[in-house]
């Protein structure tokens, strides 16, 4: 026992040189856990154990007073308190496996040891955060053990008040001077990431055009809405062209959703047109040549 | 030689030479002596035809993509394209519209294509591979060869939802723009077809959008194919109406043109008549009365324009049979004697004074009549089509000029023969001068009408002509005689000049109104007089009357056409009153929109004239706050809201004219531009059904409209730092804009068109350095079309004002080497509109290089095309005239004798007059490219079939579309398996780059050469070449032995398993299967031998091996 506890404390002593007081706190807990193993294995009929047998005791001994107090605080948490009580400590002993009934007794048992407390040391002192103003105390109706209100600079907000700007004149003028802000922005970025043409031979930066670049197939940004066209288009057209819906008949929709396949793979576009007009002839019985599906070769005989 | 009227005679001898309307032919068939005696006997011959076309120029237009993909993903299509009767340039055919056959038509293409043509769809069967797609049309309605096209692509297939048998067809993706832009077909359809009593000819119909259209339209039998660029989604205005009118136009060309053909080019004014004029009464059903009127006037002052400017327009020529000295065309530098000779211009305004006539003989004899008139054409035509077997039937499906007039008058029983005479048979417009005083003792109205009938393109008119008199007591008509020495015509007036204060006035459709009458002059009860109120004669009418009767006019006729009259007439009178009335007409919301529009730029041009004396705001710019401005906040203008179509045209158009307004300095008010800007900065589109594409375009167009010249000191180089301070706020905004096109591109790319437009307005008035760099870029391939042509237009501008003979030179290699021939056609028709030069005008671009540039073009470039051809054609007329062009270096009269005397080469500087003046045909090597430029090589023969026949003698004929023109012919390709045929027809004949390759001896020679073959092929002299011609020509003359003739396109298997080679170029194959047989219809015992004369089925067992284009 007197080994253990020398060659505990001399394990402290070879470690002091660089301490600082949270170190020392929890080396004063551990050394506390070294007693308890070393007395528990007195207890226990043991003359002497080697060092690293109660080193690794007393880490199994700390995981688990580390478990049981982790396991306590989830439990209290769970039920919306922040101190642990005595049930939350069962309910975790009986998670891990542990016999309760069998505590009191051998809390009682005889032989055992009982152990100083460890010295009471400093607690640790984390650096505060720099606070701003004071905190605020619990109003009456808020329990005690209930946190802190946390920094007021965190929930604390002060309104600056302004007139509400309802004026049309001034709305329409922020957007509109809003959206050209963005344009000139967005289009002058394009023009000094890209090519540019320009109007003037000795300035290339007061007017900068985006450079003309010819489309591989022209017509299409042409003639297709952009997509900024066809979101408002949708927004608008919502409330319209509810008549119109009704009057759109039944093979238009099919070929609505025919198209979005055909565009995906034009390759099968035929395979799709015929499909689609089969389709459409079994729902209204369009019978349009084009529809029809392709035929098989026949085969010919040789004469 | 390089003038035009030596060219222009020789082009139409060339033309007439090969003219299938004659019965001429680009491909000679020469029938092996052995097979004479069949012939004797009556017995059919038939002609197979192998061929393939391999790259062609013309003809057919391919549009491929240049991405990665399979041709399908790519969206690579083709189709054909050309002007009038242009078939020939892509498989061998009679291409004449008054030869009819039916058809039976095969394509085999990728399996992921659709081949879109005529007739019917029978069945689309899959080859062995399954690689590819066989379509099998069939066209039992008898059509000729230049109602022939085809559209292959992978286009996306829509049943049009109201009429199963009509399909659309668009390029990938383009689907729902399709569904839109079709949607409104159905109702063109039920109302043409309700009109003429009469059900659509064709079984079927089909629409094609393509993209690089030759045309915006073109229709063929049961099919019309379409500029790409006319789909539009729902949110754009404008295209719309233009759109649906193209649609009308084609399905009207339907019944006239495709079902019903002509009989020969000088009946082509009836089919365009009528189908301009069923079109109109579309129109005026569609779009209202007003829409139509003005429609009617717009073309009547276009064609009245034209015909002042160029001499007369003449629907149906009549050819005195070699009194070619009565050109009834003398004042024209080309002939009308051909479709493909004419400049595209004049066919424009042909098409449009078609129409007109047809007007007028409706106002002659009642649309009733005229309706019924057109009611038994149809159905003639129609019981002809249904007779299978009778082909002589047939011809009841062309129609002709007199045999039009002559069903009018057994319809309507009324003789407008005079009507004819003035307008069909004659060219030229009447222009009339008019003006008034009034009789106040008889209380008499003296009107003198004068008439110019001796300037270019003018003609006397005598016969009635109305004038609307508005007087206080009411309107009335007179019709007055216009005689020859009567100018002075007096109309007894109704009212006396008294005032009944509290009295309304009648108008002419039966309204009263109040008129606030203190303008008028207190002796006269004259409000306004008109003449010749409802267009009823082809005319101009300069009419003088009182400011303040023109004024009456405006604001009290009803008519939008005396209404818009009266808004150019105001123009010259720039009086308080004149503004108050344009400034009343334009708040007045009943009032049609285009006269509102019209009177902007009235009260414009009104405002820069009394600019000392104008009192208040700029012009307009009241009004437009009041109706399109806020009320709270005057500067801003409303968010957009298009419901309204007539105020959204308005709105667009005002600040147009506002941005005409000038101060005193001349300059653009700084309030205006101010305002423009505004409305720029504040255009709010989001809560707008429409886009605002074209608003936008038509504010930067107003930004431009704005600037006026700089004022330049010491031509000191433009710069940034000297730049007007209200040019950089213009360059502020046509920058942005023309940025975020790239960003986010507007319909048809408005934006990017206007803003060239403007960047060339800047350019042009020194505010801006001149430079066509720009426009170039913008000019290229790959750009949108509308793009293309703004910015050619750019450079065309340039090329005019800077001179630069660079850029002349870059657009002309443009018109040789561009893709796109509407593109090429498109700069020789700017040029020559905005031609760099004139003749008798110095300029350092008129070089000698330059002449022999075009000459050749003219010659030998365009030999695909005659659009083409006869734009380069106008384009040589504005810059060098029809004579000798001045800067070539003047002819040695000496050299002219030694070329006759001796057997010297040719040397073509000039041209003796001679040859100039008389109308030999086809005189000289220079100008053979059109006769050879199709047929390049021609080995044919005939091959006698017997009913035990099995193997079919066949060649290929290859014709190299690609080869110049002028270029000496190579021979055929050899037969291949048959001894008996003969390569015939080899006439060599050569441009004049190489004259020394004419064989002749001398000019005299060389001409008399030509003249032989020409001859040769219009009148055969021996048997042999009888024969030749029967083949060849089918056009039946009066006295060839051969009256009836039945052509049948038969397809027939393949007796060999020839697998087609796999064309990379084109990945497109076509077979063509056309066969035409010649059926002499008194041997009856031939019919018995040649059972498939009669039947349209497929002479099945017949080894033919069908021509390929492709192979």
């Amino acid at each position: 026992m007197a080994d253990t506890v020398s060659s505990g404390s001399g394990t402290r002593s070879g470690g002091k040189h660089s301490t600082t007081p949270a170190d020392n706190y929890y080396l004063a807990r551990r050394r506390t856990l070294q007693v308890v193993v070393s007395s528990l294995l007195t207890e226990a009929g043991f003359e002497s154990a080697e060092k690293a047998a109660v080193e690794t005791l007393t880490e199994m001994l700390q995981s688990y007073v580390s478990e049981i107090g982790r396991s306590a605080k989830s439990y209290c948490e769970h039920t919306a308190r922040t101190q642990p009580t005595l049930s939350d400590i069962v309910v975790t002993l009986v998670e891990m496996g542990f016999n309760v009934e069998t505590l009191p007794a051998y809390a009682k048992r005889s032989q055992r040891m009982v152990i100083t407390a460890p010295p009471v040391t400093n607690q640790p002192v984390t650096p505060k955060a720099l606070t701003a103003g004071q905190n605020k105390p619990h109003p009456s109706h808020i329990p005690g053990h209930f946190p802190e209100f946390p920094d007021p600079h965190t929930y604390i907000k002060t309104p600056t008040y302004r007139e509400p700007v309802s004026d049309y004149q001034i709305l329409r003028e922020k957007a509109a001077s809003q959206r050209r802000d963005v344009e000139r922005a967005l289009t002058r970025f394009m023009a000094k990431t890209g090519e540019t043409q320009s109007l003037f031979k000795d300035d290339v930066s007061t007017f900068p055009l985006i450079a003309a670049r010819p489309f591989t197939i022209p017509y299409l940004t042409a003639l297709l809405p952009s997509e900024l066209e066809m979101q408002q288009m949708e927004e608008t057209d919502s409330s319209e062209q509810d008549d119109q819906t009704d009057t759109e008949n039944l093979p238009l929709h099919m070929s609505t959703d025919d198209s979005g396949a055909e565009k995906e793979n034009a390759s099968v576009l035929q395979q799709n047109a015929s499909l689609s007009g089969s389709r459409n002839g079994e729902e209204s019985l369009i019978d349009n040549p084009y529809l029809r599906p392709v035929k098989k070769p026949k085969i010919r005989r040789k004469k | 030689m390089r003038n035009l009227n030596y060219f222009s005679n020789a082009y139409a001898a060339a033309v007439s030479a090969v003219d299938p309307d004659a019965g001429n032919g680009e491909l000679c068939i020469k029938v092996p002596s052995e097979l004479w005696k069949h012939v004797d006997e009556l017995k059919v011959l038939k002609v197979h035809i192998n061929f393939s076309l391999d790259q062609p120029k013309g003809g057919l237009h391919f549009v491929v993509p240049n991405v990665e993909g399979s041709m399908a993903e790519r969206g690579a299509h083709v189709f054909s394209c050309g002007y009038q009767n242009s078939t020939r340039f892509w498989f061998p055919c009679v291409d004449s519209y008054s030869e009819l056959c039916t058809w039976k038509l095969e394509y085999t293409v990728d399996a992921a294509m659709v081949a879109v043509s005529n007739g019917d769809l029978v069945e689309t069967i899959y080859t062995h591979d399954m690689r590819k797609k066989t379509f099998h049309y069939m066209l039992s309605i008898p059509t000729a060869a230049s109602n022939i096209s085809l559209a292959i692509g992978p286009f996306e297939i829509l049943v049009d939802p109201y009429m199963h048998e009509v399909t659309h067809f668009c390029l990938p993706q383009l689907l729902p723009l399709l569904k839109h832009t079709t949607s409104y077909l159905h109702e063109v359809f039920e109302f043409y077809e309700e009109i003429l009593t009469c059900r659509y000819p064709y079984s079927c119909f089909k629409t094609v959008f393509v993209d690089e259209a030759y045309v915006e339209v073109a229709a063929y039998a049961s099919m019309s194919i379409f500029s790409t660029n006319l789909l539009h989604s729902a949110m754009i205005i404008d295209e719309t109406p233009l759109t649906r009118r193209y649609l009308a136009q084609a399905l009207a060309q339907q019944f006239f043109g495709c079902f019903i053909s002509r009989m020969s080019w000088s009946d082509e004014w009836v089919l365009k008549g009528i189908s301009g004029y069923i079109y109109g009464l579309w129109m005026k059903k569609t779009f209202g009365v007003n829409e139509y009127r003005h429609w009617i006037k717009k073309e009547l002052d276009q064609i009245v324009l034209y015909e002042l400017k160029t001499g007369g327009v003449l629907l149906h020529p009549i050819f005195g049979g070699g009194k070619e000295k009565d050109n009834p065309a003398s004042h024209l530098h080309f002939s009308i004697k051909h479709p493909h000779t004419l400049s595209w211009e004049y066919y424009t305004m042909f098409q449009c004074k078609a129409h007109l006539v047809m007007r007028l003989i409706e106002n002659r004899i009642s649309m009733e009549f005229m309706l019924q008139v057109f009611n038994k054409l149809l159905s003639l035509a129609s019981t002809a089509s249904s007779q299978k077997f009778q082909s002589h039937m047939w011809s009841q499906m062309l129609v002709s000029t007199s045999g039009f007039l002559k069903s009018i008058s057994n319809v309507s029983g009324k003789d407008i023969q005079p009507l004819i005479k003035q307008w069909v048979d004659q060219s030229g417009v009447v222009k009339f001068y008019g003006s008034f005083a009034f009789n106040r003792k008889r209380n008499v109205l003296e009107l003198e009408i004068k008439q110019d009938y001796t300037s270019p393109g003018t003609q006397k008119y005598v016969g009635p002509l109305k004038v609307t008199v508005q007087e206080l007591d009411g309107s009335f008509n007179h019709t007055l005689q216009i005689e020859e020495n009567s100018l002075k015509h007096d109309i007894p007036c109704h009212s006396k000049s008294r005032r009944n204060k509290k009295k309304k006035i009648p108008l002419m459709n039966g309204e009263e109104v109040d008129m606030d009458l203190s303008a008028m002059d207190a002796d006269s009860p004259l409000l306004w007089i008109r003449i010749d109120p409802d267009m009823s004669v082809l005319r101009k009418v300069e009419f003088e009357q009182a400011d303040f009767m023109w004024q009456y006019q405006l604001r009290y006729e009803r008519d939008v056409v005396a209404q818009e009259e009266s808004i150019l007439a105001l123009e010259k009178f720039p009086t308080p009153a004149s503004r108050l009335a344009l400034t009343d007409i334009l708040e007045q919301e009943q009032c049609f929109y285009r006269v509102r529009m019209l009177a902007c730029f009235c009260l414009a041009k009104i405002a820069n004239s009394m600019v000392s004396t104008w009192t208040g705001p700029p012009a307009m710019k009241s009004l437009f706050t009041r109706m399109f401005c806020c009320k709270s906040c005057p500067n801003i203008v409303k968010t957009n809201n298009f419901m309204n179509f007539q105020s959204y045209f308005l709105q667009k158009t005002m600040p147009v004219a506002m941005a005409l307004l000038r101060d005193v300095h001349n300059l653009c008010p700084k309030e205006v531009l101010t305002f423009i800007l505004d409305l720029i900065k504040y255009n709010d589109n989001r809560k707008n059904k429409f886009s605002d594409n074209y608003y936008r375009a038509e504010l930067i167009d107003a930004l431009a409209n704005s600037v006026t010249p700089a004022v330049s000191v010491n031509n000191e180089v433009r710069t940034l730092d000297n730049l007007n301070p209200d040019v950089r706020l213009i360059l502020e905004e046509i920058t942005r804009f023309l940025n975020m096109e790239k960003l986010l591109p507007s319909y048809r790319h408005t934006i990017t068109v206007s803003c060239l437009k403007a960047i060339r307005v800047l350019q042009k008035n020194g505010h801006v350095p001149s430079d066509p760099a720009l426009f170039k870029t913008y000019a290229e391939y790959g750009h949108f079309v509308d793009i293309r042509i703004a910015a050619l237009e750019a450079v065309v501008d340039y090329t005019k004002v800077d001179r630069s003979y660079e850029e002349l030179q870059w657009l002309l290699n443009m018109v040789q080497n561009d893709p796109v021939p509407y593109i090429r056609h498109k700069i020789l028709n700017m040029l020559t509109r905005n031609p760099p030069f004139t003749k008798n005008m110095e300029s350092p671009l008129c070089n000698e290089a330059l002449v022999d540039q075009l000459w050749k073009l003219m010659n030998s470039g365009t030999s695909h095309d005659w659009r083409l051809r006869c734009g380069a054609v106008d384009l040589y007329f504005t810059l060098f005239g029809l004579s000798r062009p001045s800067c070539l270096p003047l002819p040695e009269l000496g050299l002219v004798l030694n070329l006759k005397e001796k057997k010297a080469v040719l040397n073509p500087i000039i041209i003796p007059e001679s040859v100039a003046n008389s109308q030999e045909p086809v005189n000289n090597p220079n100008n053979h490219g059109q006769l050879i430029g199709f047929q390049s090589t021609e080995d044919d023969h005939l091959v006698k079939e017997t009913a035990s026949n099995v193997s079919v003698h066949q060649q290929g004929v290859k014709r190299k579309a690609d080869m110049p023109l002028g270029s000496p012919l190579e021979p055929g390709q050899i037969p291949e398996k048959n001894e008996d045929s003969k390569v015939k027809l080899k006439i060599r004949f050569s441009n004049s780059q190489e004259e020394e390759e004419i064989d002749m001896d001398t000019v005299h020679d060389s001409q008399a050469f030509i003249y032989h073959h020409l001859n040769m092929l219009e009148r055969p002299s021996t048997p042999g070449k009888e024969q030749s011609s029967l083949e060849l020509n089918m056009l039946p003359v009066a006295a060839a032995p051969l009256s009836v003739f039945s052509k049948e396109s038969n397809s027939s298997k393949h007796s060999d398993h020839h697998h087609h080679h796999h064309h990379e170029h084109k990945k497109k194959k076509k077979k063509h299967k056309h066969k035409h047989k010649h059926k002499h219809k008194h041997d009856s015992k031939e019919k018995e031998k040649e059972p498939f004369t009669f039947s349209n089925s497929p002479a099945s067992g017949r080894s033919i091996r069908s021509p390929s284009l492709s192979d």
